[in-house]
């Protein structure tokens, strides 16, 4: 694969954003499969074939792993770099730096995916990974701190475009939540095992105070950050709103914090916080879509583009699955709504219509556009895109459709009373009629899948036929 | 690099421009606005009505009186006593958990007051022990049972057949539950040669109608009869004890050797070699007296045995 040939005295520093671009290929691939793989076990138990490390529990944070932090950091890696690079006409801070943020993010990936196959975990929800990869998180997010603070004072425009702003947030918020909901105490220098310095409903509330965020500053403001250069540099247009774009942000940034404990709602923890998340969820909704707003109204103008652009089409579409994730977030977080949908498939649904319609659209989008530019090249298929696009619309399509159906039918079933005052249901007729639901949402992702190893190929392709001389 | 767009002259950009990206100077959306203060409304109502802010150790409980729920709460010495509240979750719960067992109750008390011939009889009654008996067996039994009770070979007994162990009337399955079991029979290595094992296991074969060595089979009948002492726990008939819930060798019925199963003549003899040399000492049916209460243990009693298999 054609790589590096970069020189110090280029003017940006695209070597390691196209380092991260094929990573987050990669690992999206591998991510995807293995979603597709612990999605079929569901479905199809004896997939398991007896073997503790490919099983539905050790599989799952794999999965999540690999495309949250694998797919969706690596992406945020090389978009950051390019975006920050390009809009404050400076080359990246910190030279040899970024490179270690590189490899030290890919051991992160591999070490935490080994660890989960192995057994090691916290037990904590996208956190699963064991004190000393920790540690090696915290060193690499100091070091990509630096290197984007660092590029930012270097600027040589006056003012920090609002990409970075959302990066920058993304960054610290990350670095705050992983420091704190992995305070732990090892059993031993020499043990993989630690145990947290919180206990019962403190440790639930700060690890879904952890988990929330994530979702808030990883997987929301980070996207808008890519969302804002590359929908407006893509459509040829300028953002709709200055002014809204300053509002929604403040008051993402302020309002995420406090929703968190929605995801503990009719558990242990106090009633305050549960109402407190609940309207904070709420209150949420308008500024997590101005988002949206902002995005799709640069658009106006240029709509023709929907017809005749596929990565424009992938962008807008992964706007709309936003503003459909975060106007469902919010009802789910209502105490009566909740009470229905909580532990059910619904979660599930809503977690993909948001990873895999938002945050997974979206860059797409951003990397078609990026790729070509990273290796002076043309993409090598534009209807390759455009096949592309509609397997992953099919494929989210049948996923959450399926997960809304087994979601509200489990939370139907398991509160059904009948005349007598008994149950209705035994757990285990919810589980069996489930089943082709399962065996849908496993299709559902077949199709997200062979989107992306087509996208990997296209992308493969269009590689080969560029190269690594920096336009000036 | 921007769009030669000039239908719209009107808005003008805040004059930065980033790697070719301007800012449009838009106010913001009056919707937009709007819908933010209606969130920010219904926030406010919410804390009327719910627990919501903490203030030191305290925290406000919503408006006095509008948001209340009032349920029976029963103490450990069994006093009862209305409660009334501000909303929580916790009395959310006593709340709808009471309606259900309020309906549940005269059902359960007419079970734990008559003999079990007596809640077979009556057709109502058994409506309840079917509807609430499907639950608790699917969720106390079926882990090892099965769904709908047929068991598995080599782990648990079928409880739909004919066949029981332990005694199928109401007072055996009672027992049974309350009690649990503890399979034991012991492993023959010691006692038999390889050969005694294989005759044993023939004559154990014969008393079925399957498929054996009739001459082997003959020294088997010796061996069970004499060294072995197979007939103390199986009886000299081979029909086993329900006493002791020892196996009645002599119906087709099999839990810990798979004969059934077992296609050739020489598997079905290997099915009971293993259970010979091995012995079946790994059942084990757990006590469910403290884990149930005694009404639902006599009504879970009343469905095994009229509702799924039928006792004998």
């Amino acid at each position: 694969m054609a790589t590096t040939s970069v020189t110090n005295n280029e003017q940006y520093n695209y070597d390691i954003i196209r380092k991260f671009t094929i990573m987050t290929l990669v690992w999206g691939a591998v991510g995807m499969l293995v979603g597709v793989y612990i999605a079929s076990e569901l479905a199809f138990p004896w997939l398991n074939f007896d073997i503790p490390y490919i099983t539905f529990g050790r599989l799952r944070p794999v999965h999540t792993g690999a495309v949250i932090f694998g797919f969706g950091g690596s992406a945020l890696f090389a978009t950051s770099y390019y975006v920050v690079q390009r809009t404050c006409q400076a080359r990246l801070f910190g030279g040899n730096l970024a490179n270690f943020t590189f490899w030290g993010w890919q051991a992160v990936i591999v070490f935490a995916a080994l660890g989960d196959v192995l057994g090691h975990t916290q037990g904590r929800e996208y956190a699963e990974m064991e004190w000393p990869i920790d540690l090696l998180i915290e060193v690499v997010w100091v070091a990509y701190l630096v290197i984007f603070v660092g590029t930012l004072m270097k600027r040589k425009e006056p003012h920090i475009y609002v990409a970075n702003w959302f990066y920058l947030a993304f960054i610290l918020a990350t670095a705050l939540l992983h420091t704190f909901n992995n305070l732990a105490v090892p059993v031993s220098l020499f043990s993989m095992k630690s145990y947290s310095l919180f206990s019962g409903a403190q440790d639930a509330m700060t690890q879904w105070w952890y988990g929330h965020n994530a979702v808030g500053f990883f997987l929301t403001a980070a996207f808008l950050g890519m969302m804002y250069y590359f929908v407006p540099k893509q459509a040829g247009r300028p953002v709709y709103s200055y002014r809204l774009s300053v509002l929604h942000f403040w008051a993402l940034i302020f309002l995420y914090m406090w929703a968190g404990a929605h995801h503990l709602h009719w558990t242990a923890i106090p009633d305050w916080t549960s109402t407190l998340a609940a309207t904070f969820s709420i209150v949420l909704l308008l500024p997590s879509w101005g988002g949206m707003v902002n995005g799709i109204l640069t658009l106006s103008g240029a709509w023709d583009k929907m017809r005749t652009d596929p990565i424009m089409r992938f962008l807008i579409v992964s706007l709309s699955f936003y503003g459909m994730s975060t106007f469902e977030g919010p009802m789910m977080s209502l105490k009566d709504v909740n009470a229905l949908s909580h532990y059910t498939d619904w979660t599930v649904g809503h977690v993909h219509s948001g990873a895999l319609g938002w945050v997974a659209m979206v860059s797409f989008g951003s990397l078609y556009h990026l790729i070509p530019k990273l290796w002076n090249t043309t993409t090598y298929s534009n209807r390759l895109i455009n096949v592309h696009f509609w397997l992953a619309t099919i494929g989210i399509l049948l996923y959450i459709t399926a997960m809304w159906i087994s979601g509200i039918m489990q939370g139907l079933m398991w509160r059904a009373f009948d005349d007598f005052g008994n149950l209705q249901y035994a757990f285990i007729e919810s589980v069996a009629a489930a089943h082709n639901l399962y065996v849908m949402r496993a299709v559902g992702g077949l199709f997200f899948l062979s989107g992306m190893v087509i996208m990997c190929f296209n992308m493969y392709k269009t590689i080969r036929s560029g190269n690594t001389q920096q336009a000036a | 690099m921007m769009s030669q767009d000039t239908k719209k002259p009107a808005v003008k950009t805040t004059g930065h421009s980033w790697d070719g990206i301007e800012e449009l100077s838009n106010p913001l959306p009056m919707w937009w606005v709007w819908g933010f203060y209606i969130t920010c409304a219904f926030a406010f109502v919410y804390w009327l009505l719910y627990p919501a802010w903490p203030i030191g150790h305290m925290y406000t409980k919503g408006v006095p009186g509008l948001n209340t729920l009032t349920y029976t709460a029963t103490s450990v010495d069994g006093k009862e006593t209305q409660k009334t509240t501000h909303w929580n979750m916790r009395s959310k719960f006593m709340v709808e958990m009471n309606e259900h067992k309020a309906a549940q109750k005269q059902w359960f008390d007419k079970v734990a007051s008559m003999p079990f011939a007596e809640v077979s009889k009556d057709a109502d009654l058994m409506q309840f022990v079917n509807s609430a008996g499907k639950t608790l067996f699917s969720d106390n039994c079926a882990p090892c049972h099965q769904a709908g009770g047929q068991g598995k070979i080599k782990f648990s007994p079928n409880l739909t057949d004919d066949h029981w162990q332990y005694g199928g009337t109401y007072e055996d399955i009672h027992t049974t539950l309350v009690g649990g079991r503890r399979g034991a029979m012991p492993s023959f290595k010691a006692v038999l040669s390889g050969e005694e094992i294989v005759q044993a296991a023939n004559y154990v074969l014969s008393l079925s109608g399957e498929p054996h060595d009739a001459g082997a089979a003959k020294a088997g009948d010796a061996l069970f009869h004499g060294k072995a002492g197979c007939y103390a726990c199986h009886g000299p008939d081979a029909k086993g004890m329900t006493a002791i819930g020892s196996a009645n060798l002599t119906d087709k019925i099999w839990l810990w050797a798979d004969v059934q199963g077992a296609k050739t003549p020489e598997a079905k003899l290997d099915e009971v070699k293993y259970v010979l040399i091995n012995g079946a000492n790994n059942g084990v049916m757990p006590a469910w007296g403290a884990r149930l209460k005694p009404e639902q243990i006599k009504l879970l009693t009343v469905y095994v045995h009229d509702s799924l298999g039928g006792g004998k």
